[in-house]
């Protein structure tokens, strides 16, 4: 992203300048905006995840149109749509629906976030031929033999399987020793569950890890105490940490903590975006998170430095997250799609999209690895993420070319 | 029942309803409308599913989620695992329903009122995690390009509508066919006044349990057809929270225990909510919420039982108003006052308890009670407060399981036996406080009595009919009992008892509370009683009118039987005398009498 975004802020300035003077009127008359959803949760429990995707989504409408809007179309302006999905997948439905009702002319889409109100969004939009972007991960979105949903994100089954192996690698790479043991502490909402299933069934055994501890609990968690009392007795050499819910982790980490496990005496391992959220800083601490290693579908890498610094100027949050980050990047899909297909038209579009293969651009730098997909709408050659809380702040250490710091396995 | 229309006009406003509503979907122009209408159907039918159990019999349910999860359930796993078609799992769903009502009433019926509620909250929420943890987190259902009809996954989607509609209607009918038998007028009845429905013999459990069955298999009904509208189904949205509460608030708005209500509160909320997640929800988020809350709060406060009862109440005050003119009830003041020579004669014994005893906690409120009531007798039970009159007759009908002693009646043991048993073999009872239905009518309460003698729904009201001349109330047959003065619900309550036409009677402070001219009526009734052969077992503590009424005497005082006799004989008792008025007092009365 570092060539388009920090050239755009030199070129920024020029081509402002230069559309005012130079092609005003043409552009202007010529310009019949190009309309793209957004469909997130923005009230209820998921509202902060939807807020963010939108901040990102904003920024794009920006850039895209102070650079000029959509070539392709002679500057057409994009305008994104913004649809509440709620608390539900009914709710989730409905707006999609709704979307494509008042919408008729809608060129693609995104969202919706939460992966059941993916899957119930895109039975609306898949039999409406819309293309739509997602960085759900459940493998269910992109196993209906859908032909208009895209996956930015590697499915579930493939996060279970990356993440270890990378972890044992890392371990490895920074003590010179393998771990042999493994403790899992997991809630059993949707994503946990499905990324625990293959470890259990064989996973393990393969990676040559022996489990010591397996907890499941329902959240709310009440007390964490039996679950890191277990861990205490059994000491494995790294723990796998999977909550869905910021309240159940500060519990266990703060629970580490009170029985002497923490600051590495236990290395921690987690999946997941909400690993990397401002809120997990301002309720837990730097303290605490520090050294915590979590995989991820997508996380700030190397050459998006201007990017970060513009998002946290902008919006006032700490740092870059996946969600931002994929608010810009899946709508920048689209455009660039768009652009390629030189029409707004949804099948074209489509088609440009499975005829895509970018490594470079606005769109490709948003996420690691090329945006390429298969039959069944999954990106191809996509490196798993690994970031890494370091004083205060989660950067991504993993893949080498990608990071934006060293990994360092906690160690006693 | 006159809750509602008569039967044939409501037939005519289902079909009209119908009709509507198809030329509503044929003129919608979008997809996204129809969408928006089969989920107002879908929500209309869990909320008259709701409403039978509900709205009918007054169990309040915070749980109907499980039942409408099931249902999603049954049609997304059947569809995954077993490749079954929805036009099967549906009805499946139904069944499934159906036993889980039944196996969640085995052991919740036990309670009663806030209890209920609360405990049904339990179910969803339990279910909810037990489908988490057998890993069915996000079951979207499969595409079946091939045979879409036959899996039920229209292109066009009206036919939603069309099958949503269908369903709704299906229920509509089956809430009207209850609203109109003794089903519904037993829920209804056991919503007023539960005990007394019980002691009129109503079979509580059995029709709360039915109740609960059919709710539970129509919600999932509508739950199934839910999962293939949304084609996703995942723990948290269909047993969630807001799946139970949608029923309730759908309910309450329109109007809880008729048929019309549940539809009009999903014809108007769920267009609103949806309609402000349009407008509201992209602009500030959040926002639809509270204004759906905001209106919802505005409504229960302007008419809390709902809109429709909100309106029938206003009427109902009117009509009234409008029939209480002509009412001097005739035939009560011309039963003449059957003079004590006349009394009749007195045969076998009937009713006979033997060392009867119970105690609270450590109050002997029943000790060794010893009674044997002849067939054909008139028999008072007299004592101060306290003296554990209410307890026996309890006893007797059995509210209470007296701890030991033996009642039995007509050579039968009655012990054990559920209220509504007692009163099948023929034992009738009337309340201190009347319990009446006070939102029924007259009549209505009086049928409701007569269901345990009558054969059939038409004898039940022939019957009633009878008993209401009977007691010489039948100029005020269709009155709403909410509306009656004390001397008319006594009668009432006498005629409930009365209509299956019982061979003991059991009347408890009858005459309380009621002025000298209301007294001599229902004296003339409670005569008339013998004098058709009934056997009147009566409490009274006012002494003056009894010893006129009755032929015979016992006198309770802290649990014991103290004295027995004729009346003359009793109220001379010593014992008698202490117990009603004092040792002191009761020394002067011995003396004056040396």
């Amino acid at each position: 992203m570092s060539k388009t975004l920090t050239r755009r802020a030199i070129t920024k300035g020029l081509a402002l300048s230069a559309g005012a003077l130079a092609l005003p009127a043409i552009g202007r008359a010529q310009a019949k905006s190009v309309k793209i959803a957004m469909i997130a949760p923005m009230s209820g429990p998921w509202a902060r995840q939807g807020q963010l995707l939108r901040m990102g989504a904003e920024i794009l409408a920006e850039d895209v149109n102070s650079g000029g809007g959509i070539k392709a179309l002679g500057g057409a302006k994009l305008e994104i749509i913004y649809a509440d999905a709620g608390d539900s997948t009914e709710k989730a439905k409905n707006a999609a629906q709704r979307l494509l009702s008042d919408e008729p002319d809608l060129a693609g889409g995104t969202g919706c976030w939460l992966s059941s109100f993916t899957l119930a969004v895109t039975e609306v939009t898949e039999r409406a031929q819309l293309p739509w972007i997602t960085l759900s991960y459940s493998d269910a979105i992109t196993n209906r033999g859908f032909k208009f949903v895209f996956q930015t994100s590697p499915t579930a089954d493939r996060q279970a399987a990356q993440t270890l192996p990378t972890a044992l690698t890392l371990a490895q790479d920074a003590t010179g020793k393998r771990p042999t043991t493994i403790g899992i502490i997991m809630d059993n909402t949707a994503s946990p569950v499905s990324f625990a299933k293959p470890l259990r069934d064989g996973g393990l055994d393969k990676l040559g890890l022996k489990l010591v501890v397996d907890q499941i609990f329902t959240p709310p968690l009440s007390d964490a105490t039996p679950l890191i009392e277990k861990v205490r007795s059994a000491k494995p050499d790294f723990l796998l940490l999977l909550t869905s819910a910021m309240p159940d982790c500060k519990l266990v980490l703060e629970k580490l903590d009170e029985f002497k496990l923490s600051h590495g005496k236990v290395p921690l391992v987690g999946n997941g975006a909400p690993f990397g959220s401002p809120e997990l800083l301002t309720t837990i601490g730097p303290e605490l998170l520090e050294g915590l290693l979590f995989s991820v579908a997508n996380w700030p890498m190397k050459g998006q430095e201007e990017f970060i610094e513009r998002f946290k100027k902008k919006t006032g949050e700490p740092f870059l997250t996946q969600d931002a980050l994929c608010g810009y990047g899946e709508p920048a899909i689209l455009v660039q799609a768009i652009e390629t297909a030189g029409s707004a038209d949804r099948l074209k579009v489509g088609e440009a999209i499975r005829g895509m293969n970018l490594t470079t651009g606005r769109a490709a730098q948003c996420f690691p690895g090329p945006i390429k997909f298969d039959e069944k709408g999954r990106r191809v050659d996509v490196p798993m993420i690994f970031a890494q809380w370091q004083k205060g702040v989660p950067l991504t250490v993993y893949p080498t070319e990608l990071a934006l710091a060293k990994p360092f396995w906690p160690s006693v | 029942m006159t809750l509602s229309l008569p039967v044939k006009r409501q037939l005519w406003a289902i079909l009209g309803f119908a009709v509507a509503v198809l030329a509503l979907s044929a003129m919608l122009k979008s997809d996204y409308f129809e969408l928006v209408l089969t989920q107002v159907l879908l929500w209309a039918m869990l909320s008259v599913a709701w409403n039978i159990l509900c709205g009918y019999s007054g169990y309040f349910s915070f749980g109907h989620a499980a039942f409408w999860g099931l249902g999603a359930y049954t049609v997304a796993l059947g569809m995954l695992h077993f490749d079954l078609s929805p036009w099967i799992t549906i009805p499946a769903g139904a069944v499934v329903g159906g036993l889980a009502g039944a196996l969640i009433g085995f052991p919740t019926f036990r309670l009663r009122g806030h209890y209920f509620a609360l405990a049904m909250l339990a179910y969803p929420l339990a279910t909810l995690y037990v489908f988490q943890w057998l890993g069915y987190q996000e079951i979207p259902l499969p595409m079946k390009r091939e045979a879409p009809i036959l899996y039920m996954q229209f292109a066009n989607p009206r036919a939603y509508v069309v099958l949503a509609l269908g369903l709704l209607v299906f229920s509509l009918l089956i809430s009207l066919r209850i609203e109109n038998s003794r089903f519904g007028m037993s829920l209804f009845a056991i919503k007023q006044n539960e005990p007394a429905a019980e002691a009129a013999g109503i079979n509580t459990w059995r029709w709360k349990m039915l109740a609960l069955m059919l709710s539970g298999a129509l919600a999932a009904m509508a739950g199934g057809l839910y999962a293939v509208v949304l084609l996703v189904v995942t723990p948290e949205a269909v047993f969630g929270m807001l799946v139970s509460a949608q029923a309730l608030i759908l309910t309450l708005f329109g109007g809880v225990g008729t048929l019309w209500g549940p539809v009009i509160g999903a014809m108007v909320l769920v267009p609103l909510a949806e309609g402000l997640n349009a407008e509201l929800g992209n602009v500030l988020p959040g926002i639809q919420g509270v204004v759906y809350g905001v209106a919802i709060i505005a409504i229960i406060l302007s008419a809390p039982e709902g809109v429709y009862w909100r309106v029938r109440d206003r009427l109902g005050v009117w009509l009234s108003r409008r029939q209480t003119e002509p009412t001097v009830p005739p035939g009560v003041g011309s039963i003449p006052a059957v003079p004590r020579e006349q009394r009749a004669p007195v045969g076998d014994d009937l009713l006979i308890l033997r060392d009867v005893g119970i105690s609270f906690g450590g109050v002997r409120a029943l000790d060794g009670v010893d009674l044997t009531v002849p067939e054909g007798g008139l028999y008072g039970i007299i004592g101060p407060n306290g003296a554990g009159k209410t307890t026996l007759f309890n006893v007797i009908n059995g509210f209470l399981a007296p701890q030991r002693g033996t009642i039995s009646f007509a050579g039968e043991p009655l012990i054990g036996l559920r209220p509504s048993q007692v009163c099948r073999r023929g034992i009738g009872r009337t309340f201190q406080v009347v319990r009446a239905f006070p939102r029924m009518t007259v009549l209505e309460n009086v049928i409701v009595g007569a269901f345990v003698g009558a054969p059939d729904d038409a004898a039940a009201r022939r019957m009633a009919a009878v008993a209401l001349d009977q007691v010489g109330l039948s100029a005020r047959a269709n009155a709403v009992a909410g509306g009656l003065t004390t001397r008319e619900l006594r009668l009432m309550e006498l005629a409930r008892a009365l209509a299956p036409q019982p061979r003991l009677m059991l009347l408890d402070e009858t005459l309380a509370g009621l002025g000298h001219d209301d007294l001599d009526g229902i004296l003339g009734a409670i005569r008339q009683l013998r004098a058709d052969g009934v056997t009147v077992l009566i409490i009274e503590h006012t002494m003056q009118a009894m010893v006129q009424l009755v032929d015979h005497f016992d006198v309770l005082d802290h649990g014991r039987l103290i004295a027995s006799g004729a009346p003359e004989a009793v109220v001379r008792d010593h014992a008698v005398i202490e117990a009603y008025l004092g040792k002191k007092w009761a020394q002067q009365v011995t003396e004056a009498a040396k």
